[in-house]
């Protein structure tokens, strides 16, 4: 049973349909990426899982059950949401005195987490004091109080600094390293390309693309060729003919799931002479454009 | 082990209560108006006769304020967008709202006790030292268990309110308007239906006066129970908003 499994989920709020037959899994050890457009339903599958939303069908479960039937939640999930928020009269350490008391947890456990977030020198100012940062490892100590065997991080590194990021890319890696399962949603693609195995990606509610992120980036087919040339008309209508798939990105193509030497053989059989021929994998940016396009929020308009 | 037991949120709930100004901030408003009520009305008046002097003591002033600490305790969850955390460190939704409103209702009979005491202490000898009616330890201890049950039913009210209207201003004003216009209103127009006002009349029974008529008030154990009454309603109302409700 997988630490993470969605089933078929679906939530529709009205007669609007957030999520529509989701399903995937994630698993220990693994750092996911879960990806989407703004309004993909990310936040949405999120909260379905965590309990905070009641999905119309199917199901989100860890190790098979609900959240609301884990024993000490905290202990089987640390979540970090990305309206995390504190009572700006409170303390970040009795703000985590607070939890480790609901989640029976030794108080010895508040002084840990604040020392792995760096936020033991300011954990006795209010709340309300905090920059954007701090707030921010003040919910990543409150999701690893439990020591839990998944994360769930939304949007993890907003507000945090370049030296925060990096320390929150060592962090994930860690937690899986140490056999835990971690699901990021993130907005910023070439972060998540540093930290992740795997990516889900999905867009107004549906499944996109999943698996390895060597797998994703490449397509479905794997890997790609860029391969620039004089005629590449000719060329692109050869590779139409041979029933290959490409994109255009200027002057090149960027053939999909075909290898170097094939397209090297095309061009030679066409007597198209070419400038350049190499193997490359598509940018997690350009892989997610690609799955997502036409199909997320409002297109954006022309930079002036 | 199974979920967090009722002890466990208890014990939470008023740790999050001792680890904020608010619980403080209404003890020390409270009792600043409460004393500042009593001295007044101690030194602006003749004298009181014995029924009168007792009514000194009774729990007008801190009403509202317990009212109020109710409501932050889960619209303050919404105002503060902290009902997320909380949901997700206590799922089973339904316990939650129990252990707020036993906390609640703890807090507010301390509260109570609290401006009680003051201005039992404070009033007496100022009766004393202006050589007007006192009021006997019976019946001090009388009036201050009627305040602190009064308090702890309050808490729990005000607990139910805030988790129903959610936005802890409207709930605030709302309970003001009932308590300042509604039911007096109702009391000078249809006095036998007013008796079972939640905030004003029904405590008024428990305490055992009728300020706004010559009519009895009801009497003390019929107005617990339509205090409780009153909370059963309203717990039930919340309990099944706060159970269906997406936090999106």
């Amino acid at each position: 049973m997988a630490p993470v499994e969605i089933q078929d989920l679906t939530k529709r709020f009205g007669s609007v349909e957030a999520v529509k037959d989701l399903s995937f899994e994630i698993e220990p050890g693994r750092v996911t990426g879960f990806l989407g457009p703004n309004g993909a339903g990310k936040s949405t599958t999120l909260r379905a899982l965590l309990g905070l939303v009641r999905p119309t069908a199917g199901s989100a479960t860890f190790d098979g059950r609900h959240y609301e039937q884990l024993e000490r939640p905290g202990t089987h999930v640390g979540a970090v949401l990305e309206d995390a928020a504190f009572h700006p009269g409170r303390s970040g350490r009795n703000h985590l005195r607070v939890l480790a008391v609901t989640g029976d947890h030794p108080q010895s456990r508040v002084e840990e987490v604040l020392g792995i977030v760096g936020l033991t020198d300011a954990a006795d100012r209010p709340a309300k004091g905090y920059s954007m940062g701090m707030r921010q490892r003040l919910a990543i100590a409150s999701a690893l109080l439990g020591d839990p065997q998944v994360l769930i991080l939304d949007e993890p590194t907003n507000g945090l600094d370049p030296p925060g990021i990096a320390w929150m890319r060592d962090l994930v890696r860690g937690q899986a390293g140490e056999g835990r399962a971690v699901l990021i949603s993130s907005h910023l693609l070439a972060e998540v390309a540093q930290s992740v195995d795997d990516v889900v990606i999905i867009a107004k509610g549906r499944l996109r693309a999943q698996g390895t992120l060597e797998r994703v980036l490449g397509g479905d087919e794997g890997a790609s060729t860029e391969v620039r040339a004089g005629e590449i008309e000719r060329l692109a209508q050869a590779l139409e003919a041979a029933g290959h798939r490409y994109e255009r990105a200027g002057e090149a193509l960027l053939v999909l799931g075909v290898a170097p030497e094939q397209v090297g053989e095309l061009a030679a059989a066409q007597r198209v002479a070419l400038r350049y021929l190499a193997p490359r994998a598509r940018s997690l940016e350009a892989a997610f454009l690609a799955l997502t396009a036409d199909e997320g929020a409002p297109a954006w308009g022309t930079p002036a | 082990m199974g979920h967090a037991g009722m002890s466990t949120l208890l014990r939470a709930e008023l740790l999050k209560l001792r680890t904020t100004r608010t619980f403080f901030a209404l003890v020390a408003a409270a009792l600043l108006l409460s004393l500042v009520i009593v001295v007044l009305i101690v030194l602006l008046t003749d004298n009181f006769d014995k029924q009168e002097a007792r009514e000194i003591f009774t729990s007008d002033f801190s009403a509202l304020f317990i009212l109020v600490l109710g409501i932050m305790g889960l619209a303050g969850e919404w105002r503060h967008r902290t009902i997320t955390g909380t949901i997700l460190a206590a799922p089973e939704r339904l316990r939650l709202l129990v252990a707020k409103v036993l906390a609640y209702g703890a807090a507010g009979a301390l509260l109570s006790l609290i401006v009680t005491v003051a201005i039992m202490a404070v009033g007496s000898l100022l009766l004393s030292i202006e050589d007007k009616t006192t009021v006997g330890i019976s019946d001090l201890a009388d009036v201050l268990w009627r305040n602190l049950l009064i308090a702890a039913l309050l808490g729990a009210l005000g607990v139910c309110v805030g988790g129903l209207v959610r936005n802890q201003v409207v709930a605030i004003v709302a309970v003001l308007i009932v308590s300042f216009v509604v039911e007096p209103t109702l009391a000078g127009v249809a006095p036998e239906v007013a008796k079972y006002g939640p905030l004003l009349n029904a405590p008024n029974g428990i305490i055992g006066i009728n300020p706004f008529s010559e009519d009895e008030p009801l009497d003390e154990v019929a107005a617990v129970l339509v205090m409780l009454g009153w909370i059963g309603v309203l717990f039930a109302l919340t309990a099944q908003t706060l159970r269906r409700r997406d936090l999106v």
